[in-house]
This record gives C-alpha cells, structure tokens and sequence, in this order.
C-alpha cells in the first residue's frame, strides 16, 4: 500500500516539478531575455519574411537555381555524397554497438546469459554503459565541431561525428533488446559445450535480429535528418553547400537543397520502412 | 517448413545487402594520410589534456550555470508547445474523434499523417536557420525550431498511442452513448496518460540536446559558450560546458526512467 502510495506520489511530483518548469522558463524567456512575442509580427519583420519567403521562391531572381540543369546535377550529387554519409555513420555506429553489446547488457554481466560469471563482468558492464551514456549525451553536432579540428573537411568527419552520437543510442536500446531476450536458448547452447561465438551465432544472433535492424534502420532514418547539420560546421555534404549559399544570400540555391533534402528524408522513409517490414516478418 | 526457411532467407539477405551497402560506402573515402589536419594529431592531445583538467574556476563555473539555464528554459519552451501541438496533432490524426470507417475520416486521418511527416522532416537547426534569417535573431527562433519537429514526432507518438488503447472501455462507452469528445476524455486519455507522459520526458531529453546546439545560429546556451571557447581553443573550458551538458542530460535521463518505470510498468 505504501509503495503504490509512493508511486503515484512521484509521478505527481514529476508532473508538478514539470509544469513549474514550464512556467519559470516561460516567465525567464519573457522577462530575462526580452522576447515580445507581438514583435515577432511587428510590420518591419512581416516584410522581411515575404522577403525570405520571396527569394526561397525565386521571385524576381535571375535564372534561379532550381530551374537550372547544372545546378540540380551539382545538388544530385551532393544529395548521393549526404546519402553515403548516413550509410557510413549508420554502419560505424552498428559495427562499434555490435562489439560491446553483449558484455554491456546486465544478464550477461551477471553471468546469466553465458552460465559464466567472471569477476570484472560488471566492471565492464559499467564501463560501456558510461561510455555509452556520454557519447549519446553530446550531440551530433558538438562531435562534429571536436572532430573538424582533428580531420580535415569531408564526409568522414561528419560520419564520425554522426556515428559518434548514435552508437551510444544504437548502444543503449540494444543493450536493453539483449537484455529482454529469452535466455533459455541461449542457456542450453551453452550447457551443450558451445564456445562465445558459437552462442552469439546460434542463440543470441537470430532472436535479436529483427529487433536490432529495425532500431538500426530507426536510427538511419533520424541519421539521414541530421546529416545536413554536421555539414553547416564543415563536414561535406548537402549541409556545407547549404551554410554556404546561406551566407551568400543565394537563397534560390537554398531552396534547391531544402527540396533535396526533403527528397533524401522522405526516400529514406520509404526503405527502411521496407527493411523494416522485411525483418519483422 | 518451407515457408520458415524463405523467411529466414529474406532477413539474412536484407542483413548482407546492408553490410554490402556500409562497404560500398566506405570506397567514397579515400583513405590515404591526407586524412587529418597538419596540427590534428596535436590539437586531440590537447584536448585529451583539457578532459583531463577540465577548468573549474569559479568565473567558469558560474558561466556554466547560468547558460545551463539557458539551455534548459529553451528546451522546456519547445517541448511546452511541442506536447500541445502534437496532442492535437496525435487527437486528429489518429482518428479517434472522427466517425467510424467514412471515406472524410480516412482522408482527414491521412492529411494530418503527411501533415506530421512533413513536420518530422526537417532538423530544428535548419528551421532555425531559415527563421534566424527570416526574422533575425530572438529566443521565438529558437523555440519554434524545436517545437516544430518535435511536435511531429509527439504527434505521430501519440497517434500510434491512441490507436492502441484497449476496445473494451470504449465500446462500453460507446453503448452507453458517450460523445466522442467524452469517449476522449474517459476513454482514450486514462488509458494512454501515462504512455504520452512518459514518451514526452523521453523528448524531454533530446530536447534539451537540440536546445545546446541552438547556440549556432547565435542563441545563448552551454553550446555557444562551448563554441566560443573551442574558438579561443580553450579545450578546458570546453569540457567544463561539454560536462555541464553531459550531466544535465544524464539527470534528465534518470529522472524519465524513474518516472517511466513507475508508469508504464
């Protein structure tokens, strides 16, 4: 009785600690930092958007870019180059979950999993989870601008960067698949005489497959949405030339890469929803 | 038996065409020593060396602190207007207020899905942008570019919540003859609070991660000072802010799956 009492006790804690939040943020943005909200639509800055909006839509432009040939070769190549990078950082992340995985999740710490308990099981289970916790903590962005000043411009900076950022998310949600999985499989594998690879091959691989790709492709799909934004720091990509364009006011070149990359996000979409339906079945 | 092996087939397939896809890609690298800067190798030494003495003077400190705040005030708004709009988002594109199985109800349903998709698509750092340089700089840049996509994402979130509330209560709702706007209120909402709450802390914590990286178009927060000191390559006080963030995220974190152990489990 107690306990039920405590558990709803802190979520209406939670809920009220979040709604103070709530307004104490609000009150500072409106007081501390001065933002008038009817200023937003003052006239002054009506105008400047009709003249954004009028210069993404190559009113009035000269030969706007996105009615010109070369300029849409130049944003298809971009576009592949954004793509290729999302598929780079999607598979470091993969490749850098797959190898710590198995000792990150708590059955096999304790010893569950593989019938086999070793002394710095949890040491290492510990060890991994900070790891993870860190790198998914910094985002993808803040990566980018460490690894910019270490390796030079190019797609593999930004696919570190996103890679980076995503392996601890890739980490944590198949650590905890791992963890759920039925063990018993696993248990008599073990039992039975097989060796570490044998057990990951055998038992832990097929059961946690659908799962596992059907996160990978979810991380792919939000992956692809954040490439443009380690390109503005200076990874390549769609996001470089679209900082770019942005600073020299070729707002018609900036509308052609907002089309390309709602093309790139929403082709995306559409297959890994299609691998996703392939590893559900 | 048959049947089986053919699935089994389609999946290892589709985990080799990802494989070959990931080593198709890394052919577009050319991976010769042109890879790092001239001073590279030295700049990671001494941010190695920065991690290890990160700057905790008190000036540093309290700087950290305050834009802490920052960060955090914004991610708050967003996510305030984020849960809103994708409640309402989630209520209308879920169906659930509309008659049953009419051609209006699944056209309805499907323009608010592309609606959220749309939403979805484009990161909130390329909405700030395009509002920084719409309307100059001001904290409504910031909170609308994180209010946008996210409340895409709730609102899809929710809608999947709501369709996936129990039958039962409701038909008895319905027999009983319950408006729809009551079949909400006593149906749907009891059932699927405490999925909503606890998914909307989950974004909780991604927005404040998007709230850091705000600060690149000019809008205060850990990320721009980080940004400055990484400017001034001052590497210690960049993982100073860097731990500020660090641990911000972490409690957050702790605390959502406190309160998601409680309500969903």
């Amino acid at each position: 009785m107690k306990h039920t009492r405590f558990k709803i006790g802190f979520v209406r804690g939670s809920l009220l600690a979040a709604f103070l939040l709530m307004i104490t943020s609000w009150m500072y943005i409106f007081s501390v930092e001065d933002a008038d909200f009817l200023r937003l639509f003052s006239e002054k800055n009506k105008q400047f958007t009709i003249e954004f909006l009028q210069n993404l839509a190559g009113i009035g432009v000269e030969n706007p870019a996105f009615t010109n040939a070369e300029s849409w070769k130049s944003a298809a190549v971009l576009s592949f180059k954004t793509l290729v990078m999302s598929v780079m950082a999607v598979g470091f992340a993969t490749l850098g979950m797959l190898l710590t995985v198995i000792p990150a999740a708590s059955t096999a710490a304790s010893g569950m999993l593989t019938l086999s308990r070793t002394r710095y099981g949890w040491f290492i289970y510990g060890f991994i989870r900070l790891f993870y916790t860190v790198s998914r903590a910094v985002p993808e962005l803040l990566w980018a601008m460490i690894i910019i000043l270490i390796l030079k411009p190019g797609i593999l900076p930004g696919a570190i960067a996103l890679a980076l950022h995503n392996f601890g998310i890739l980490g944590k949600l198949c650590a905890e698949t791992v963890e759920d999985m039925d063990i018993r499989p696993v248990r008599s594998l073990a039992s039975s005489g097989a060796s570490k690879p044998q057990i990951f091959l055998y038992g832990i691989f097929p059961t946690i497959l659908p799962k596992f790709i059907s996160y990978i492709v979810y991380r792919w799909e939000v992956i692809i949405r954040t490439t443009v934004v380690v390109g503005l720091v200076g990874a390549g990509g769609l996001g470089h030339e679209f900082k770019l364009s942005m600073s020299w006011f070729h707002y018609t070149e900036v509308a052609l890469y907002l089309i390309c990359y709602v093309i790139l996000v929403f082709l995306v979409d559409l297959i890994s929803e299609g691998m996703r339906k392939i590893a559900q079945r | 038996m048959q049947h089986k092996l053919m699935y089994f087939h389609s999946k290892t397939i589709l985990t080799i065409v990802m494989l070959l896809t990931f080593i198709a890609s890394l052919f577009s690298v050319e991976w010769g020593g042109e890879l790092v800067h001239a001073g590279g190798w030295t700049t990671m030494l001494q941010m190695i060396q920065g991690m290890l003495q990160p700057d905790f003077s008190l000036e540093i400190l309290k700087l950290a602190f305050m834009s802490a705040w920052i960060t955090l005030a914004y991610a708050v708004a967003g996510m305030t207007l984020a849960v809103l709009f994708g409640f309402v988002f989630g209520v209308l594109s879920s169906g659930i207020l509309l008659k049953n199985r009419g051609a209006s109800h699944y056209a309805v349903k499907n323009f608010f899905r592309g609606m959220l998709g749309f939403l979805r698509a484009i990161h909130e750092l390329v909405w700030a942008l395009l509002f920084v340089a719409a309307t100059g700089i001001s904290p409504f840049a910031a909170i609308f570019a994180i209010a946008i996509p996210y409340s895409g994402i709730l609102g899809r979130v929710f809608s999947d919540i709501f369709t996936n509330v129990p039958e039962k209560p409701l038909q008895s709702l319905r027999a009983n003859g319950a408006t729809r706007l009551q079949q909400l209120l006593y149906g749907y909402l009891p059932f699927a609070a405490p999925d909503l709450i606890s998914y909307a802390f989950y974004r909780f914590e991604c927005a404040i991660r998007s709230s850091a990286i705000m600060s690149f178009i000019g809008l205060g927060g850990l990320g721009f000072q980080i940004q400055l000191s990484m400017q001034d390559l001052h590497y210690d006080e960049v993982w100073t802010f860097l731990i500020f963030l660090i641990g911000m995220v972490m409690i957050v974190d702790l605390w959502s799956q406190m309160l998601r152990k409680r309500l969903v489990a």
